[in-house]
């Protein structure tokens, strides 16, 4: 299908690898070697692989880019823009790197957060118990790279029963150009804890880049996290990342995803309900235009009884860009009075833009609720004639009713300062110049 | 409840028999030789046999398709006979002079021919195995001009229609099973419409596959003249056999113009017993093009039977202001497997397409429901609306859907909407207070969950259907 794409691509990324076969004793290492052997019996994925149908990576796989060395030459001060100020915690990582100097941490909260090297030690059994655990290295080529190139990443502990009412930001900033980075999160959610968290990727480069994030959270029973992932890339960056959750008992998981930018970007979200009566929603939202790609693969597997789930993905593609959605519910048997809703709702803004959507369901148990649906389409004349007949042109009534279809999916983001900034940020991007 | 009832499911196929006759059998295998030797016994002209080889080559560069949801032990096309033939007799005249030993399986299956052609004003086309045999109504039908005979009759009357569309909406070399049948196919039928006729009555043909491990390639071909339209019935029984039988039918449908063709499918092929022993493959290319202005082209089916079906009767909407349908109820009891769904190609301007399906798994089996709806960029104003339900009768069974929706143009207006549901105890205990038994809920609630595509039959297939339905799920609820 793709002639295009390099077959070296991987073995360019292989030469970067640092060797630590001779310290395999380390149990980071350890991880970094299995990871890295998945990488060497993986190929990279085609448009022959059902999986990546609709979306061509072979732009990425022209590129050469090594990996982000470390470089601290940023100050708090070019941080304001995307400051938060509810969030007491900040872990900021640059190019994929930690930087100290620029993150904040309250230690008046109960929460162990920081950098990965600094618990590896301290807090051995529990991440070795987990890290690589539930993003595993091997099925998804791209989450065997970054567990290969894992050096920095983000640790955050919530202890049994701890409420922590203020977000946790985690801030990765690209900055170099022609780099890749390998932006890592371990979010454990001990017994009965709850927990906010924002993941925001953003750029302070106009070039070129390839970010391969990869963010896993574990809950345990009656656990609580909303993660908020926003992906704010340049125009010309690439996105892949995955995003592996598990859930056990009664555990609530929220997820609210926002795609704005990126050349190509690709969200693969998986959600295991291990545990009875666990509870997750999902919303997902993404808006481009010129001709981005935007891909979200979502896969929610209920494997006990009583689980529910909810999921809401919208896209709105203007010019020639091209949105692609892929959100599979498996329900397996015993999984019996599983509750799950999944709707994908998609706006065309203009002739050439495209939209591959597919929601998936794969139900091996009898007592079940599912439904989901699917909708494409243009903005509802009737919507349009009802705001026209109030005096409002044509063009403010579409574009008003496009910032609607996104703001509902902004609206559900808990963090107020955020909320405003994204719903300013979707005003812009939807008001189209008359 | 539930044993009560039990006792009532696995019923025996009832349309299980082997009638002896004796059958002209290729020995088994496949290669040029075979596909020279079908088409001059079948006393082909030189153009099929260059189609047959064709499709031929095109089948040994391709491998078997694995992405869909079925599981079968591999097929050895080595070990199949592809041609059997019922020894050729003399030319018949009447249906007297039909083999009585072939009219008393059709007595068995409940289809005295002569009869129900008489009473339901029903010209049937009956396939045995592979070769045609006799042909009711034909007069009756030529009259209006419109030409219902077998494929390979065709051929030798009307060489210059079959040759212009054979293979023109399924190309040789479209898919696997495809090109296998177009290089092998034996027999089917031929349908063609003129201008602005409307056919007088239902046409329908009944497909029996008799020989053991004698696989069959039928090949159905319709055309439908500007202004035409017709209404086509195909059922099917099949003996019960413990080898997996193959069948890989092509069927093709062409609408001009303000045609409009309804094809309606009751199949009931035999599906292996509770153990999933034996059973048909069903894998079956149907597609239709709507070619002209204001054509339609209407799928109706009915899958209970066969181990594995897996079949995607398509649409492809050329012409501007086409309408592409498709309702479907797939039954799945056992072990059997069932992945279909269907294909709209918008490609025309204020194409319109339904999509209706319904899917109800019960016992081990598994059913998907596969589709896919595009919208290409010429396509402005297209409307498609599909819903698919599934019911789920028992915890051992599953059910599947894979939609692919890809929208190329920003006029259309697309709905997707599935749901997945059980017979609930409270819907049961509301029966039960009016007097009415589990066994008889469970059947109104299913023939009310399949009311929407049931409605599209034919009148006596809808009363077959609604009778095989209830008699294929009986006590499986408990």
């Amino acid at each position: 299908m793709n002639p295009t794409i390099r077959s070296d691509y991987l073995d360019f990324l292989r030469r970067y690898w640092p060797n630590v076969q001779s310290e395999a004793q380390n149990w980071l290492n350890q991880l970094r070697i299995n990871a890295f052997d998945h990488v060497n019996a993986q190929r990279l994925p085609t448009r022959r692989d059902e999986d990546w149908r609709f979306t061509d990576i072979s732009p990425l796989t022209q590129l050469t880019y090594s990996p982000a060395k470390p470089e601290y030459n940023l100050q708090a001060s070019d941080l304001t823009h995307w400051q938060l100020k509810e969030a007491k915690n900040r872990l900021v990582f640059v190019d994929g790197h930690y930087a100290e100097h620029l993150s904040v941490i309250d230690n008046s909260l109960q929460l162990v957060i920081g950098n990965l090297p600094d618990f590896a030690s301290t807090h051995r059994e529990m991440l070795e118990a987990q890290l690589g655990c539930h993003a595993t290295s091997d099925c998804n080529v791209f989450t065997a790279l970054n567990t290969a190139f894992l050096h920095d990443g983000a640790v955050i502990i919530v202890p049994k029963n701890t409420v922590v009412e203020e977000p946790v930001h985690i801030l990765f900033i690209a900055t170099q150009s022609e780099v890749t980075g390998y932006p890592r999160c371990l979010v454990l959610g001990e017994a009965g804890s709850q927990i906010t968290l924002i993941e925001d990727h953003v750029a302070l480069t106009q070039s070129a880049y390839v970010t391969n994030s990869v963010t896993e959270i574990d809950l345990a029973d009656n656990a609580s996290v909303k993660h908020i992932r926003i992906q704010r890339d340049n125009a010309l960056a690439f996105h892949m990342a995955s995003c592996a959750v598990s859930l056990a008992r009664a555990s609530n998981y929220q997820s609210i995803s926002i795609s704005l930018g990126a050349q190509i970007s690709r969200y693969n979200l998986g959600i295991r309900l291990m545990g009875e009566a666990a509870e997750c929603a999902v919303s997902g939202l993404a808006l481009i235009g010129d001709r981005q790609l935007a891909d979200t693969h979502t896969c929610i597997d209920h494997s006990k009884p009583n689980g529910i789930s909810h999921q809401q993905h919208r896209c709105i593609v203007d010019d020639s860009a091209h949105a692609v959605f892929n959100g599979k519910i498996i329900v397996r048997p015993y999984a019996q009075r599983t509750n799950s809703a999944q709707s994908s709702r998609n706006l065309l803004l203009s002739k050439t833009a495209q939209i591959d959507t597919k929601p998936q369901l794969e139900i091996f148990a009898n007592d079940v609720k599912c439904a989901h649906g699917a909708t494409v389409g243009q903005l509802d004349p009737d919507e349009i004639f009802y705001l026209k007949s109030r005096g409002l042109p044509d063009l403010v009534a579409r574009d008003l009713l496009t910032y609607a279809f996104g703001a509902e999916i902004i609206q559900r983001i808990p963090v107020a300062s955020l909320k405003q900034r994204l719903e300013q940020a979707i005003l812009c991007r939807t008001q189209r110049q008359s | 409840m539930s044993a009560v009832l039990q006792s009532l499911v696995n019923q025996p196929y009832k349309h299980g028999f082997v009638t002896d006759i004796d059958s002209d059998v290729a020995p088994k295998g496949l290669n040029e030789e075979i596909i020279r030797l079908i088409s001059s016994k079948k006393n082909e002209p030189e153009w099929l046999l260059a189609f047959r080889l064709k499709a031929y080559q095109h089948w040994l560069t391709m491998t078997e398709p694995s992405w869909q949801n079925v599981h079968y032990p591999k097929i050895d096309f080595q070990n199949i006979s592809y041609y059997s033939a019922p020894k050729p007799k003399k030319k018949l005249a009447s249906m007297d002079e039909v083999d009585p030993e072939l009219l008393r399986t059709f007595e068995k299956l409940g289809v005295p021919i002569h009869e129900r052609a008489a009473l339901a004003g029903v010209a049937v086309d009956v396939i045995f195995d592979s070769v045609s045999v006799t042909t009711t109504y034909k007069q009756k039908l030529a009259e209006v001009g419109i030409i219902f005979c077998s494929i390979s009759e065709a051929v030798h009357n009307h060489p210059d229609l079959v040759q212009k569309y054979l293979g023109t909406v399924v190309p040789v070399g479209d898919n696997y099973f495809a090109a296998l049948n177009s290089a092998v196919f034996t027999d089917g039928s031929f349908c063609y419409i003129p201008k602005g006729v409307k056919c007088p009555m239902d046409l329908s043909t009944y497909f029996r596959i008799n020989t053991e491990g004698s696989g069959q390639f039928e090949r159905t071909l319709i055309i439908a003249e500007e202004g035409a339209s017709v209404s086509y019935l195909e059922g099917c029984t099949a003996p019960r056999f413990d080898t997996n039988q193959l069948h890989a039918a092509v069927v093709e449908l062409i609408a001009m113009d303000d045609a409009d063709i309804k094809y309606s499918t009751v199949q009931n092929w035999y599906a292996g017993d509770e153990k999933g022993v034996g059973g048909i493959y069903n894998f079956v290319t149907k597609r239709g093009l709507a070619k002209g202005r204001n054509s339609r082209i209407s799928w109706t089916q009915v899958e209970t039977g066969s181990a594995i079906t897996w079949k995607y009767p398509s649409c492809i909407l050329r012409g501007d202001n086409s309408v592409g349908e498709f309702y479907s109820v797939a039954v799945t009891n056992h072990f059997q497997q069932a992945d279909t769904g269907t294909k709209m190609i918008h490609l025309g301007k204020n194409t319109r397409s339904t999509i209706v399906s319904k899917g109800i798994s019960a016992g081990r089996s598994n059913s998907s429901y596969r589709g896919l709806v595009r919208v290409a960029p010429t396509a402005d104003g297209a409307r498609n609306y599909s819903q698919c339900d599934s019911m789920l009768i028992g915890d051992q069974c599953g059910a599947h859907t894979f939609p692919y929706i890809q929208v190329n143009n920003n006029s259309a207006v697309i709905e997707h909407e599935a749901s997945t549901s059980k017979i609930g105890e409270d819907q049961l205990f509301y029966f039960a207070q009016r007097g009415i038994d589990a066994e008889e809920a469970v059947s109104i609630i299913i023939n009310g969950f399949c009311k929407d595509v049931f409605q599209q039959l034919p009148m006596e297939f809808a009363v077959e259907a609604t009778k095989l339905l209830s008699f294929k799920l009986e006590g499986s609820v408990g």
